[in-house]
C-alpha cells in the first residue's frame, strides 16, 4: 500500500505542516525595539505616530543640535501597543539592557507605569519649570509628589464641524458654539433628518467620548484617590451614557469598527461633526477638497454644575528612564519641550501640534488664521481651551474599568436598565481591582 | 577458531559503549534545552501565579489568585466565549475536513493536487494578515454584506464586527476557514492507508457512498479524528490572534478569549503578571480535563 505516491504526499504534507507551524509563530516577532546604545552623546527614544510624535522629536533634535553639534537622537518608531508591551517586558525583567533613554507614555497609562516600576523613571522637575504647563498634564505624571514627565501634546478637544452641512440644515457655527451635549444631540437629530448625513461617528468599544465628557465635568472613572471605582454615583458618566444612547437610537450616530473606518467617515463626508482631540487635525485637513468647509467649536459641556466647554483626550507625555545618560535626556527634554517657545512655534506651524506649554501660546505661530478652517485662529483657540481643562486624577485603572464599561454600554444600548448595568459594572470593577 | 568470537565480542563491546555514549549525548542535549526552555518557565510561572501586585511589586498571596478567578466576571466571560468557540467550531471544522479529504481522495478526481493545495493554502497564511483581510470582507459596507444584500438574504447590512452574536459567528467562520485544510491533511494521509479492498467489498455488498462514509471511513479514521480534535481543542483554548485583530475582543467583551484576557492583564491594564499567570494555568487545567474526556469518548467500544 505504501507506494511512492503515498510517500510523496506524506512527506509533502509533513513539510507543509512544519511550515504551517512556523507560520503560526511569526506574529510575535517584529523589527524589535532597539534599546539605548550607550554612546555618551546618543539618546534612544521609543514612540509611535510618525506624523506627530516622530516629527516633533526630529524638530527637537535639530533645535538641540544647534548648541550641541555632537548630539544624536535615535528615534525608534513602533505602534503604541508594541511600545507598551516592550516597556512592560523590559522593565519587569529587571534588566537595563535594551531599554530606551526616553519613552512616550499616554497620560492615561502613566500612573500604571510609575506605580508598577518604582525607581525605573527619573523625576524631571529640576530640568524645567513645572508651573509653565497646564496642571492636568503634569498631574498625569506626578507620582508620590514628584513630577516624572515633560508634558507633550495637550490632547485638548474640539468639536470639528462641517459648516456647509450645518448651513444646509439651517444652522450656523454660532449655534454649535459653547453648547451642552443635550443641545448637541437635538441639533444633530435635526441635521441628520434634514440632510440625511450622520451627525457623528463612534466605535462602541471606544469610550473616548465619555472620557471627554467626564473630564469636562472634572470627574473620572475612579474617585480622587485614583483607586475606588466611581461608577454608580458618577452623575457625569450616567449622563454620558444617556447622551450616547440617545445619539445612537435616534440614528444620528454612524458606527465604525476601526480607525480606518473612522477616518473614512469624515474624509468621505459621511458625518457632519467630529468631537475629538486636536491630534485629529492632520487627518481632517488631509482631505483637500473639504478645505474651507470645516470649523472648530469648543467641545460641548454637560448639564452639570462645574462642567466647562473644554476637555482632553489621549495626549501623551515624555518620560526618562533611570539608566545611564539620564542627565543628558533630562537636559535635552528640558531645553526643548520644557522651555523653548520657538520650538513650540515650529511644532504648531509644521505639524499642528498644540503643546501644553503656556508661554508658547503668545508666539506668532499661534496667531495664524487657518484657511482650511474658514479663517479661524485654530491654534490660539486650542491653546486657550487648554488652560480651561479641568484637572482629574487618572489613576492607574482607566483601561481596566473602561473595558468593563464597554460591556455595560453594550447592554444598555441593547435595552438593559441604566441603573442595573452601572450597578453591575461598579461591582465588577470593585471585585477585579 | 574458538578465539575469534571472543575477540569479536570485545570489539563489539567497545563499539557498543561508544554508541551508548553517543546516544545519551543525543538525548541529553535536547533534554537540557527542554528543561531550560519548557519546564523551568512552567514551574516559574506556577510560582508566579501564587503572587499578585502591580508590575515588579509582587507579593506572595498563596492561592488568592485562583480564588479570584471564580469571581472575576471578565475571566468567566472569556472562558464562556472560548468554550462557545470550540463547541461550535471544532465539530463543523472536523466534519468539513472529513468531507474535503474524502472528495479529494477520489481516484477519479482531476487536478487533485490543485484542489488539495487550494484547501490547504489558508493554513499557511499569516494569522494577522488573514484576520485583517477578513475585517475588510466583513465590514459594514464590505463585500460579504454587499453580496448578502444583493441576493436579498438580508435587507440591512449585518454588523459582523459590531453585534455580539455575529461577531462570534465571524470568529467561528474565520478559524474554520483557516484550519480546515490543516486538519484535512491528516485525514487525507490516513485515508491513503485504508485498504481499498474494504470499499470494494462494501460496494459489492451494495453500500451507498453515504453508508461507506459513515460506516467505514469515519470508524477507520477514529484515531486520527481523536488526534485532530485534541490538537484543535488545545488550539482553540489558546485562541488569540483572530479575536485580537478582527474584533479586538469586542463588542464589549463578546469575543474576548482567555488568552486575550491574559494579554490584557499583562499589557493593557496595570500589569499584574501573577494573576495573568494564574489565568494561564486555568488553560492548562481545561486542556487536561478536555483531553481526558476526548480520550474516553474516542476509545473503541469493547
Amino acid at each position: 500500500m505504501f507506494n511512492k505516491k503515498t510517500a510523496l504526499t506524506l512527506s509533502a504534507s509533513a513539510l507543509l505542516v512544519l511550515t504551517a507551524c512556523g507560520g503560526g509563530n511569526d506574529t510575535e516577532e517584529g523589527e524589535g525595539l532597539e534599546g539605548a546604545t550607550g554612546e555618551p552623546d546618543q539618546l534612544t527614544v521609543w514612540t509611535w505616530d510618525p506624523n506627530f510624535n516622530v516629527r516633533a522629536l526630529e524638530i527637537a533634535e535639530e533645535t538641540y543640535k544647534e548648541d550641541n553639534p555632537e548630539f544624536e537622537l535615535n528615534i525608534v518608531e513602533n505602534s503604541q501597543d508594541d511600545v507598551i508591551q516592550r516597556l512592560n517586558t523590559s522593565l519587569s525583567s529587571g534588566v537595563e539592557t535594551g531599554l530606551p533613554n526616553i519613552v512616550f507614555i499616554e497620560d492615561y497609562r502613566a500612573q500604571s507605569f510609575l506605580n508598577s516600576y518604582p525607581g525605573s523613571f527619573v523625576p524631571l522637575e529640576e530640568y524645567y519649570n513645572v508651573e509653565d504647563f497646564a496642571d492636568y498634564k503634569t498631574k498625569a505624571g506626578t507620582y508620590e509628589d514628584e513630577v516624572y514627565n515633560v508634558p507633550f501634546d495637550s490632547g485638548v478637544t474640539g468639536l470639528y464641524v462641517r459648516t456647509d452641512i450645518l448651513e444646509e440644515a439651517g444652522y450656523t457655527l454660532e449655534d454649535v458654539t459653547d453648547i451642552t451635549w443635550d443641545e448637541y444631540v437635538e441639533i444633530g437629530k435635526d441635521v441628520t433628518e434634514k440632510t440625511g448625513i450622520k451627525w457623528m461617528t463612534n466605535d462602541h468599544n471606544d469610550l473616548g467620548i465619555i472620557r471627554v465628557m467626564m473630564q469636562s465635568s472634572g470627574v473620572w472613572l475612579t474617585e480622587e484617590d485614583g483607586q475606588t471605582p466611581y461608577i454608580t454615583e458618577n452623575e457625569s458618566l450616567r449622563l454620558g451614557f444617556e447622551t450616547y444612547k440617545e445619539l445612537f437610537d435616534s440614528g444620528a450616530m454612524n458606527v465604525h469598527n476601526d480607525w480606518d473606518q473612522f477616518l473614512q467617515a469624515f474624509n468621505n463626508g459621511e458625518v457632519a461633526t467630529v468631537p475629538t482631540g486636536n491630534w485629529i487635525t492632520p487627518s481632517i485637513t488631509a482631505e483637500d477638497s473639504q478645505s474651507g468647509d470645516w470649523a472648530i467649536a469648543p467641545i460641548p459641556r454637560q448639564t452639570i454644575e462645574g462642567s466647562v466647554n473644554a476637555s482632553n483626550l489621549g495626549g501623551s507625555s515624555i518620560y526618562v528612564l533611570n539608566i545611564d545618560n539620564n542627565e543628558l535626556a533630562g537636559e535635552f527634554l528640558g531645553s526643548t519641550f520644557g522651555s523653548d517657545v520657538d520650538f513650540y512655534q515650529e511644532l504648531a506651524t509644521q505639524i499642528n501640534a498644540i503643546g501644553a506649554y503656556e508661554p508658547a501660546a503668545e508666539g506668532e505661530a499661534y496667531q495664524v488664521e487657518s484657511e482650511f478652517f474658514g479663517g479661524q485662529m485654530v491654534n490660539s483657540n486650542f491653546a486657550e481651551w487648554t488652560q480651561e481643562i479641568p484637572e482629574v486624577e487618572f489613576g492607574e485603572n482607566t483601561y481596566a474599568i473602561e473595558d468593563i464599561l464597554a460591556v455595560a454600554l453594550q447592554d444598555y444600548l441593547n435595552g438593559a436598565d441604566l441603573n442595573d448595568v452601572l450597578e453591575s459594572a461598579q461591582q465588577q470593577a470593585e471585585s477585579s481591582l | 577458531m574458538t578465539k575469534q568470537p571472543t575477540v569479536k565480542k570485545k570489539k563489539l563491546g567497545k563499539l557498543e559503549k561508544k554508541r551508548k555514549i553517543m546516544s545519551w549525548a543525543f538525548v541529553i542535549i535536547p533534554t537540557f534545552f527542554i528543561v531550560v526552555f519548557y519546564f523551568y518557565p512552567m514551574i516559574q510561572s506556577l510560582w508566579l501565579s501564587l503572587h499578585s501586585g502591580a508590575g515588579i511589586g509582587l507579593e506572595f498571596v498563596g492561592i488568592e489568585n485562583y480564588k479570584r478567578l471564580f469571581n472575576d466576571q471578565a475571566f468567566l466571560t472569556a472562558v464562556k466565549n472560548t468554550f462557545i468557540f470550540f463547541i461550535f467550531q471544532i465539530p463543523v471544522m472536523i466534519f468539513l475536513a472529513l468531507i474535503f479529504s474524502v472528495v479529494l481522495n477520489n481516484k477519479a478526481l482531476r487536478f487533485k493536487g490543485l484542489f488539495r493545495t487550494l484547501v490547504f493554502l489558508p493554513s499557511i497564511t499569516s494569522l494577522v494578515a488573514y484576520s485583517l483581510i477578513f475585517k475588510y470582507l466583513f465590514a459594514n459596507n464590505g463585500i460579504v454584506n454587499q453580496v448578502l444584500m444583493f441576493l436579498n438574504l438580508t435587507n440591512d447590512p449585518i454588523l459582523w464586527l459590531g453585534d455580539p452574536f455575529w461577531a462570534k459567528v465571524l470568529i467561528v467562520i474565520a478559524i474554520t476557514w483557516r484550519w480546515t485544510g490543516y486538519n484535512m491533511i491528516f485525514y487525507l494521509s490516513a485515508l491513503q492507508n485504508v485498504d481499498p479492498s474494504i470499499y470494494e467489498a462494501a460496494r459489492i455488498d451494495g453500500a451507498s457512498s453515504f453508508q461507506q462514509f459513515f460506516k467505514i471511513t469515519i470508524p477507520m479514521l477514529r484515531p486520527v479524528i481523536l488526534f485532530t480534535s485534541i490538537t484543535s481543542t488545545i488550539g482553540t483554548l489558546q485562541l488569540f490572534d483572530e479575536p485580537m485583530n478582527l474584533t479586538g475582543g469586542g463588542p464589549g467583551n463578546a469575543t474576548t478569549t482567555i488568552s486575550q484576557y491574559i494579554y490584557n492583564l499583562s499589557f493593557q491594564y496595570t500589569p499584574n503578571f501573577g494573576y495573568a499567570a494564574a489565568v494561564s494555568y486555568s488553560i492548562v487545567f481545561f486542556v487536561i480535563v478536555l483531553t481526558i474526556i476526548q480520550f474516553r469518548l474516542g476509545r473503541e467500544k469493547k
